[in-house]
């Protein structure tokens, strides 16, 4: 069993939220309450420490006035606290927005539409295993058919509907394939407390 | 003008921020990197934000002397504690900040999480019923992945694992490519939207 | 009430208790079932086998939490030790805030052990020469993108507020040309801003730890070759450490293996419920 009092607070709050598996009570609403506290103090350091200080003051002490720019539109994000002016606040927030959309655009057609294009047609090359061009036939099956499912401007008739049914037989194996890993990705979590609480607390495993 | 000045604002970054992807001009990579290191900075400022709207509460409810004030008491004193600690003593491998965020932070993070296991365990219980024909190929799919991705696997059949992974790389994936393609079109759509002003409510209040 | 009742009404607290005796006793009673390794994690350890010695450096980008350090934290240590035993140097970043307090204890674990053997400087990891925690950054994808132009821009600091300036490392490591591949161990979809904003523009080769939940989403990167290696959950944890351990770049199996193990009686012990509940549906709905 472990001296270390650091690893007995651990522990301590490890039960507390444990504890609620049982029923809501004191010690966990405390150990929540702790942990939102806790997180955010960290957070303050961490965005002081790594961000404010190398990236905005450490540059503006140094001569380079054009962070007085994002410096004031920084500001600008504190009128959200003063009612008469809180309508600055869209300032720096369109700012914000623009910037990530517009970078967005090029970086979605480029990434997530043509270089996933690519993987999805099939050429002659697909069949030099016929095997290998087998499944390609089918991926390109499957992602046309779960395209239809989605897109619901069009009534699920005919051929459409056809296309729906085998595209929803591709979305439920995917899912089923996404549960079959999340079932390892929770106990994975259980595990790692458990290794913790019999392992470094408890001395009853290495 | 206190809607016109903003949307006026994210029009142009928007566009330019398009533009420049194309450019490769050692102006327009200069604007970038200028860009860039303002919204690092600007990023940092909206935590503050957070920050402020979190103690805002907290503090209302002491005030009001709300039920379970005191627990908004402990989030406050750790809050102030854990910034001072940073701020203060450094955030060095062997720092007294180091040793909570271990000892504290990552216990109570890690074993919310582990709370997970035990409601999936029981929902997969209750929930998982092969009802329709969907149902029952969510169901089989899951098993196979299952049973193939553990080392057991491998004893039911050698091919056992090879199977699983070709559900995985080929129905999956096909089924995982099409829902990216709905989700790129729909997220261009909704930044090309959001920067002609045509989606607004980012904007929020009434004047 | 039948048999069939009863199976479908198994009280919670039942689950719960089978669920934590099921987890434990393969700590005490190990199974020892091999693993047999998946092609995504092979292809990530041969892409660092590949690389050159002392040259380019790897990325290790640490964005993973508390909540979801059973699964990375493993991978992270498996690729920290692969690299530095074949002197790859390192570059650590986080772009999530929680990740820099595991991040430091990842690379102080790994340093230290390496160290406690290491007889002279050439087999010892030192801060500076052979690794750099560069820290958090906020504004992640502005980050992700300057870093391509210049690391010191993004970084002037480490997280020990160091000048980057002053390591022999970062001094010739200046942007992603001098960067092998940037590898994303994280809880959430942190390597798709990798892979879309990275990888575009500089085309820098990315490589992926992701918790199990999220790698069927990530199978259509690893067929294009989006990705270059791909570590999925817990599995790919201990197979990475199998393959480390197989190829003598450590002496001692990892944790994720020993929790593979209890990983298959879970397993086992859900598909059982699953059947249960399955079974006492089907009767009581004949019996209506």
């Amino acid at each position: 069993m472990s001296h270390d009092p650091w690893l007995w607070i651990g522990a301590f709050l490890t039960i507390s939220i444990f504890s609620f598996l049982y029923k809501d009570n004191p010690v966990y609403k405390f150990a929540e309450h702790l942990f939102v506290g806790v997180a955010n103090g960290y957070y303050i350091a961490l965005y002081w420490h790594n961000s404010l200080k190398p990236n905005l003051f450490e540059p503006l002490s140094a001569g380079q006035f054009i962070y007085f720019v994002p410096f004031l539109l920084g500001l600008l994000y504190f009128t959200r606290f003063i009612p008469r002016i809180s309508w600055l606040v869209r300032i720096p927030i369109g700012f914000m927005i623009g910037w990530g959309a517009g970078v967005s655009i090029p970086a979605t057609f480029q990434a997530h539409i043509l270089k996933q294009l690519e993987g999805t047609i099939v050429t002659p090359e697909s069949f030099v295993n016929p095997i290998t061009g087998i499944w390609a036939l089918i991926i390109i099956l499957g992602v046309i058919c779960t395209i239809i499912y989605f897109f619901f401007s069009k009534e699920h008739k005919g051929i459409f509907g056809f296309g729906s049914r085998v595209g929803i037989i591709f979305i439920m194996i995917g899912f089923g394939a996404s549960f079959g890993y999340t079932v390892m990705a929770r106990v994975s979590l259980l595990i790692g407390r458990i290794q913790f609480l019999f392992g470094p607390w408890l001395g009853l495993i290495k | 003008m206190k809607r016109t000045i903003p949307q006026a604002i994210c029009l142009m970054i928007g566009i330019v921020m398009v533009v420049q992807f194309f450019v490769p001009h050692p102006i327009s990579l200069q604007f970038n990197s200028m860009i860039l290191k303002w919204v690092i900075v600007l990023t940092a400022f909206a935590m503050v934000l957070a920050i402020g709207n979190l103690i805002m509460h907290h503090t209302a409810k002491i005030e009001k002397k709300r039920e379970g004030w005191y627990y908004s008491l402990v989030t406050l004193i750790s809050m102030v504690v854990m910034a001072i600690i940073g701020l203060c003593l450094g955030v060095e491998s062997e720092s007294l900040f180091q040793k909570i965020y271990l000892n504290i932070l990552a216990p109570l993070g890690s074993t919310m999480f582990a709370l997970l296991a035990y409601y999936m365990a029981s929902a997969a219980y209750r929930a998982f019923k092969a009802r329709s024909l969907e149902a029952t190929l969510l169901l089989i799919a899951a098993f196979v992945v299952m049973i193939g991705f553990m080392p057991f696997g491998q004893y039911l059949h050698p091919k056992f694992p090879a199977f699983a992974e070709w559900v995985m790389q080929v129905p999956n994936m096909a089924s995982k490519r099409g829902i990216l393609f709905g989700i790129a079109f729909g997220s261009i759509a909704t930044a090309l939207k959001i920067i002609l002003g045509i989606e607004r409510s980012w904007l929020g209040g009434k004047e | 009430m039948r048999w069939f009742e009863l199976i479908s009404r198994i009280d919670r607290r039942i689950i719960y208790l089978l669920l934590t005796i099921f987890v434990i006793l393969p700590f005490f009673i190990p199974l020892k079932i091999s693993q047999n390794i998946m092609y995504q994690t092979k292809k990530l350890f041969d892409f660092i086998e590949d690389i050159q010695p002392n040259d380019k450096a790897v990325i290790i980008s640490i964005d993973y939490t508390p909540q979801t350090q059973p699964e990375c934290h493993p991978m992270a240590l498996a690729l920290l030790k692969h690299c530095f035993r074949r002197h790859i140097p390192v570059l650590g970043v986080s772009f999530d805030p929680q990740g820099p307090g595991l991040a430091v204890e990842a690379f102080a674990m790994v340093a230290n052990e390496i160290n406690r053997e290491a007889t002279n400087h050439q087999d010892s990891i030192i801060y500076g020469e052979d690794y750099v925690y560069l820290g958090w950054k906020s504004g992640r994808i502005a980050a992700i993108i300057q870093m391509g132009e210049s690391i010191k821009d993004v970084f002037p600091r480490d997280y020990f507020r160091n000048l980057i300036d002053s390591f022999p490392l970062t001094q010739r490591i200046r942007n992603y040309k001098d960067v092998a591949i940037a590898i994303i161990v994280a809880g959430a979809a942190y390597s798709d801003e990798w892979v879309m904003y990275a990888q575009p523009r500089y085309g820098i080769r990315v490589g992926a730890g992701v918790t199990a939940v999220m790698a069927p989403e990530y199978y259509p990167y690893l067929q294009v070759g989006q990705f270059s290696g791909m570590l999925s959950g817990m599995k790919g944890a201990a197979e990475y450490e199998k393959l480390i351990f197989d190829h003598g770049y450590t002496k001692v199996p990892g944790k994720a293996g020993t929790g593979m193990d209890s990983q298959s009686m879970v397993h086992l012990l859900i598909i059982v419920f699953i059947l249960l509940g399955n079974i006492g549906y089907f009767f009581t709905r004949r019996k209506r």
